[in-house]
């Protein structure tokens, strides 16, 4: 399903050239639970956001079902992520102006056509959160707002979810019920690359790869 | 979710933003609705008072003699009075308020009086204004201050001149001038007391003054010319500096001072617009991850502009009107209640070039927040 081959990127800062990631090849197929672990620095976020179609590498090539997504137009890898790839983050990432549905309703808006106000309060109610649907996210509990955004990423029925740090943020309980619910879209045949550095998410993962300056150890 | 649901929800969510936005939308279209309504006031006043110092436009017969008119104001030769309805039927001329006038010397109780008579005003088509002056109704007069005085006529009082019973519909003030001896009635009426039917002396116009460069009166001469070939024009000149020179100032003062109104206002509304954007960096990263291509994010930020523009054109023009019929009848104080009033073409433009304008000025922001680069913005929050 993914084939990252030498995928490298150089960082120009003042003090010089730095190698977020350095020559990493790696394959993930359907239906596996990764996590990709290392400390902060390592270049995991770097390796995600390549893998999201949102960072070009400087070198090497990620083949997402056979297709090089660095190869299509800025348009073209827009709808790419929107149709095959959701999103968790360690910040949540909610619009803090828009109401829980409305936050999860917002990954339909880049895709045309679809309107998933059904599927969205049902992805509530599975997430436990149907009691807060009209709720905006200043009055959400941190496990609650990171419930939300597995909503929205699971919105439009994604082949892939792409979690960085997604219990960075949380309490052990609130954690598990977020690693849970990726496993649980896993088991129904999504894949999950999970970045993290706390040891939470390996007990989940099918497989772990770890990363040490930007290299796989 | 429709992207106009986002802007309004995220109005209502920055609402300081929002409104601080509106101010300075505002604060311009105030400013030039309140210049425009008081420019335009201006203009009917200046109208108003060339009329108190009479037309600055004459037309009168190529036969006339010009020493005559000069010296006494009043042409000794008529033409005819289907001359007007040449005049007021031509299109794209600089000339409006045409005034047929028929003068003459005539003896009334013994006195020597100037029997004028006038025709309603009439413009051009398509020139259709206010008019400049009272219209006298048929059988009725306007009796001069000194007439008045000497013969104790009164407002009501039924006169007769020349066998022509005429009712006195008012008494003039005081004017120091020739209008002291002067009776005046319908065109009509003084055309039957002086024997010459269907004649007129002169058509009396006020000139627009649209000739900047080069001889106006040598352009108007032309141009009436072309019209009344059997016809002579005189334009007086101290009216018509005085009108060109207060124009002038006028768009002078509004030429120095619009660009300082427009440039502040743009850069306060850029500087809202930055501040936005930079609010809402991790939005626009998450929009972006989510893949929302760049037009949808444009339009987040200048479908707001857009809604600023629009809410800006109304309270401005609401406030710039304010302003106008407030303070405007300190500087107009002749016309003030009749020539200061809303100029609803004002609110049609305003809400046509506001919305265009904050969209102008929040054109950069919306570009910085388009090329933002999603990674870097949720690596960095």
């Amino acid at each position: 399903m993914l084939i990252l081959r030498d995928l490298t990127k150089t960082y120009r800062t003042r003090a010089g050239e730095v190698k977020a990631l350095d020559g990493v090849s790696l394959r993930i197929d359907k239906g596996e639970f990764v996590a990709v672990c290392g400390p902060s620095g390592s270049g995991k976020t770097t390796l995600l956001m390549m893998v999201a179609a949102m960072l070009r590498p400087s070198r090497g090539t990620v083949r997402f079902n056979g297709r090089d997504i660095y190869e299509m137009t800025g348009p073209a890898r827009a709808k790419f992520r929107a149709k095959n790839i959701g999103f968790v983050f360690q910040m949540f990432h909610l619009v803090p102006y828009l109401n829980v549905v409305e936050n999860v309703l917002l990954a339909a808006g880049a895709v045309h056509g679809r309107d998933g106000k059904t599927r969205a309060e049902e992805l509530l109610q599975r997430l436990g959160l149907q009691h807060r649907i009209g709720h905006r996210p200043s009055e959400l509990s941190a496990g609650e707002k990171q419930r939300t955004a597995i909503a929205r990423a699971l919105l439009n029925q994604p082949k892939l979810i792409l979690a960085d740090e997604p219990t960075g943020n949380l309490d052990l309980e609130n954690a598990r019920c977020v690693l849970e619910h990726l496993q649980s879209f896993q088991r129904d045949g999504g894949t999950v690359i999970v970045a993290t550095h706390g040891p939470a998410a390996k007990e989940f993962a099918t497989r772990t790869i770890d990363l040490q300056d930007g290299q796989l150890a | 979710m429709p992207i106009i649901r986002m802007i309004f929800k995220e109005v209502w969510h920055r609402k300081v933003n929002f409104l601080l936005a509106v101010l300075a939308v505002t604060t311009a279209v105030a400013f030039l609705v309140a210049f425009f309504t008081a420019s335009k006031a201006s203009e009917r006043e200046t109208a108003r008072l060339m009329l108190s110092m009479g037309y600055n436009l004459h037309v009168i017969a190529k036969d006339a003699d010009i020493g005559g008119f000069l010296m006494i104001g009043i042409p000794d030769k008529t033409m005819p009075e289907a001359y007007l309805t040449k005049l007021a039927s031509q299109n794209s001329i600089s000339y409006n308020h045409l005034l047929a006038t028929l003068e003459g010397k005539t003896k009334w109780r013994g006195m020597d009086v100037v029997l004028t008579g006038l025709a309603p005003e009439v413009c051009p088509p398509g020139q259709q204004k206010q008019a400049m002056t009272f219209s006298v109704e048929p059988g009725t007069a306007y009796v001069g201050h000194r007439i008045a005085q000497e013969f104790q006529v009164q407002k009501g009082d039924t006169i007769d001149v020349n066998g022509k019973k005429l009712k006195v519909e008012r008494c003039l003030a005081e004017s120091g001038g020739l209008d002291d001896m002067r009776i005046q009635c319908r065109l009509q009426d003084a055309q039957e007391i002086l024997g010459l039917p269907g004649q007129i002396t002169a058509i009396k116009a006020v000139d627009c003054l649209c000739f900047e460069k080069g001889d106006p009166v040598a352009a108007l001469r032309k141009e009436i010319g072309s019209i009344l070939p059997e016809a002579q024009v005189f334009q007086v000149k101290s009216l018509a500096n005085a009108r060109a020179k207060q124009r002038q100032m006028i768009r002078n003062i509004f030429a120095v001072m619009l660009p300082f109104v427009i440039i502040a206002c743009g850069v306060w509304i850029g500087v809202l617009a930055v501040m936005n954007v930079r609010d809402r960096r991790p939005e626009i990263g998450l929009l972006r991850a989510l893949g929302y291509d760049t037009g949808k994010v444009m339009l987040l930020f200048l479908g707001k502009a857009m809604l600023v523009g629009l809410f800006g054109a109304a309270a401005g023009f609401l406030l710039g009107t304010e302003l106008g019929l407030q303070f405007g009848p300190g500087v107009f104080e002749i016309t003030a209640k009749t020539m200061l009033r809303p100029e609803l073409s004002l609110f049609v433009r305003a809400s046509i070039l506001a919305p265009l304008f904050a969209m102008v000025a929040s054109f950069i922001p919306t570009v910085i927040a388009i090329t933002y680069d999603p990674a870097t913005t949720l690596r960095e929050e």
